[in-house]
């Protein structure tokens, strides 16, 4: 790899959310996730607009944003963190946890996930799946639709990373 | 000194990692894209509570509404349990494009067909390209098949149609309150019968909404006309109520002086005045459902 202690960026990353319950199945994407990597210290962020998440069906993004996560007032969520033990000499994709801190609606919530570093010439991707709990971020469901909506949200990410020039 | 210095060495080294995470993520609030976003959600449905709200339904998605009026007769021999009189009007809408709606109803009361077209000129836009309102044009035409007093014998399908045309202006000016004023014009054919009368009228609606809870809004709405009926007394319609909304279903209950579902002739023909009495006391009840035909495909499943 060229610039092995450099930082790399990915504008375009995808998060994915999906609560599945006997009721109904809630699918949405954001295919507009910022993340960057810092190979000299294995740091990594990721910062997503709430907005940008499109639902299968459009009256859901409007509950999304209007009566659960309140996008007027947290339009975004981010995430800090390590990737522990990351060594992009290996060329075949390795498993590798990720710890960190995650902030939503301006709660902050300690993560702890696998992911999958796959190296490809001068990039490399990150992908994986993790779950959240919806009642960890204040997230008021009315009893009525309780049945509606998972307690945990199994969230689906994968980001491609190029070199970051300033 | 020692001491101090190691203190301070102390804290250069908790703090390292935290400020090179900050680093990062400084650099990706610069670097990352803004979409433009529409403002979401001015008003809850596609009518406030009596009239249309400048919402149209988004590409793809079909609504379902069942619309009541409850009232009594003023005439307490003519009593029967609960509401003495109902009308009704069930409809649909579709969602033609994000921009443009379309819908057709049927109401009891004059066994009226009514259509309609909603198109959404501008989205109110609060970053990005900023634009303060979100502007809608409404048509409509309704033909009613109930002969009333004013037609003569050999009236024509014509004499029997209405029309309202109204630009509908609103603004969400914050996330709980929004604002709606609704210029009209309303052409009915049946009122040139008379010849004091005019067929067209303007009218002028305001309507407003207050989030209470996450799922629930007070509504209400108002509409003027400077050059009313005049053959009959007639008030201006006006509707206080509230809007609940559980998922795919939106239900608005009101009290209101309209009896009618229809502009031209809930604004125009309004007939009674807003009061606690019997014949001006009217409970309204609306169920509105949706289905979605279009689904947005999602890529990142597994």
């Amino acid at each position: 790899m060229a610039q092995e202690q450099g930082e790399f960026i990915d504008r375009q990353g995808s998060i994915a959310l999906f609560s599945y319950t006997s009721v109904e199945n809630i699918k949405a994407e954001n295919n507009q996730v910022a993340s960057i990597v810092d190979l000299s210290n294995n740091q990594i962020a990721v910062r997503m607009l709430m907005r940008a998440f499109v639902f299968e069906k459009a009256l859901m993004e409007e509950h999304f944003n209007e009566s659960y996560i309140e996008s007027d007032l947290y339009p975004q969520a981010i995430f800090q963190g390590t990737i522990i033990g990351l060594d992009l000499s290996i060329t075949e994709p390795q498993t590798r946890k990720i710890q960190g801190v995650f902030t939503l609606r301006g709660i902050e919530k300690e993560l702890d996930f696998k992911a999958t570093i796959s190296k490809e010439k001068n990039r490399f991707t990150i992908s994986g799946k993790l779950e959240l709990t919806v009642a960890d971020f204040n997230i008021k469901i009315p009893p009525l639709l309780a049945p509606n909506i998972a307690d945990t949200i199994t969230i689906n990410f994968s980001f491609e990373y190029e070199p970051y020039e300033n | 000194m020692k001491t101090k210095l190691f203190f301070i060495l102390l804290l250069a080294i908790g703090c390292a990692p935290q400020a090179v995470a900050q680093d990062l993520l400084s650099k990706l609030s610069q670097e990352q894209i803004t979409p433009e976003f529409n403002t979401q959600a001015t008003f809850k449905a596609t009518r406030i509570s009596i009239g249309h709200s400048v919402e149209t339904r988004k590409r793809g998605v079909l609504e379902i509404s069942a619309m009541n009026r409850f009232w009594n007769d003023p005439d307490k021999s003519k009593r029967s349990f609960l509401a003495d009189k109902l009308n009704t009007r069930i409809g649909v809408e579709y969602g033609v494009s994000d921009r443009l709606t379309i819908g057709v109803g049927y109401g009891t009361g004059y066994r009226s067909w009514d259509v309609f077209a909603k198109y959404r000129l501008f989205f109110q836009r609060d970053s990005g390209k900023k634009f303060p309102f979100s502007i809608t044009l409404f048509q409509n035409g309704v033909h009613r098949n109930k002969e009333t007093f004013l037609f003569l014998p050999n009236q024509s399908f014509e004499d029997e149609l209405a029309f309202s045309t109204q630009l509908l202006i609103a603004r969400k000016i914050t996330s709980n309150f929004s604002l709606q004023v609704a210029p009209s014009y309303i052409y009915r054919a049946e009122d040139g019968f008379l010849e004091s009368e005019s067929t067209s009228r303007f009218a002028i609606g305001f309507g407003g909404r207050y989030k209470i809870g996450k799922h629930v809004s007070v509504v209400s709405e108002y509409y003027y006309v400077p050059n009313p009926f005049s053959f009959v007394k007639t008030y201006g319609a006006f509707s206080v109520g509230a809007n609940w909304e559980i998922a795919d279903v939106m239900l608005q209950f009101k009290l209101t002086n309209a009896r009618n579902f229809v502009e031209d002739k809930f604004i125009v023909k309004t007939a009674n005045n807003f009061n606690f009495k019997d014949g001006n006391l009217h409970f309204g009840f609306h169920a509105t459902y949706v289905i979605h035909f279009f689904k947005r495909k999602i890529r990142n499943e597994q």
